[in-house]
């Protein structure tokens, strides 16, 4: 017996004509999704590790404030002392008035410095804050 | 005369074959410059400021005091403590307060030495909210079937009001 190939007698072929607009709607997704980070880190820092952590939803309410290993403080773009803190926090707490702060803290510094920059941040009324923390597997 | 003819124009067409190649090597570009900074940690919000600190009464059995020395010793209640024990100890003194007035909840109060580390420091405020999450957790598995984040908002209210989540940061003691 002999056995023939089944053939389709249409065209085998899948249409790529559309790909590009695919592409490119993937590439205006991830264009739009994806926030560029507008601060350059100064500092260098290693953050601890928690189980218990939650994710901020809004980011645009997050203002940063970075330790570094040495001890600088970085306050959104700049360098700052503690004693600026509170100035600078509560003019950012007049124009955002729920503003989060993200402390991203090296797991290595001293609590001294986070009372301090915590006590500014009362002062400041800016109170709602977050340690930064990496997920422990 | 002359007749001008428009000349027929043949097939200037943009050859479109590689745009896909073009538009995935943009597409990689974005995947790889773009970095997808998550925002998890510890939130906590802080007490209000006052120049002048009044004094709440905390009853002995509301109070889980949490003392983080600049050695790494922690003390709970003036026993000494390894860190993942804290959750386990808490969890149990949270959840024989699930029926009691709101008035009357547990109060965890982290204090710690200007000397001690950060990592320390959260490690033992990681366990502190561990804690009240489970009890969330068990709690609303009990009651409702499901985990906490499952829930819906008005249940998620109910057990939020049952087992609240108080921690206070202690004032820090001033500098000598």
């Amino acid at each position: 017996m002999k056995f023939e190939k089944k053939r389709a007698s249409v065209k085998q072929e899948i249409p790529t004509a559309s790909m590009p607009d695919i592409v490119f709607m993937l590439l205006l997704f991830f264009m739009v999704t994806t926030t560029l980070r507008e601060v350059d880190i100064m500092v260098q820092f290693q953050l601890p590790e928690a189980k218990a952590i939650e994710k901020i939803e809004n980011k645009r309410l997050i203002s940063y404030i970075w330790v570094g290993n040495d001890g600088r403080i970085q306050l959104n773009d700049n360098l700052v002392k503690i004693k600026d803190i509170q100035k600078l926090m509560y003019a950012k707490r007049v124009a955002l008035p729920n503003v989060i702060v993200s402390l991203r803290i090296d797991k290595n510094s001293e609590m001294g410095v986070v009372t301090d920059i915590q006590q500014a941040l009362r002062k400041a009324d800016a109170r709602r804050i977050n340690y930064s923390t990496m997920l422990k597997e | 005369m002359v007749t001008l003819r428009k000349k027929k124009v043949k097939g200037a067409e943009i050859p479109t074959g590689s745009m896909a190649d073009i538009a995935f090597l943009l597409l990689l570009f974005f995947l790889v410059a773009t970095t997808i900074d998550v925002d998890t940690g510890i939130g906590l919000t802080l007490p209000e400021y006052q120049e002048q600190q009044d004094l709440v009464p905390l009853s002995k059995d509301r109070m889980a005091a949490l003392l983080i020395n600049e050695n790494g010793d922690v003390l709970l209640n003036g026993e000494v403590i390894a860190i993942p024990q804290i959750k386990d100890n808490l969890k149990e003194r949270i959840t024989s307060k699930i029926d009691l007035p709101k008035k009357k909840k547990l109060v965890v109060s982290v204090k710690t030495d200007r000397r001690t580390n950060y990592n320390l420091y959260i490690m033992a405020l990681d366990q502190v909210k561990g804690a009240f999450y489970e009890v969330r957790d068990e709690y609303a598995l009990s009651k409702y079937g499901k985990k906490f984040k499952d829930l819906t908002v008005d249940q998620a209210k109910d057990v939020k009001e049952k087992i609240p989540i108080i921690i206070s940061i202690a004032e820090p003691e001033k500098i000598k």
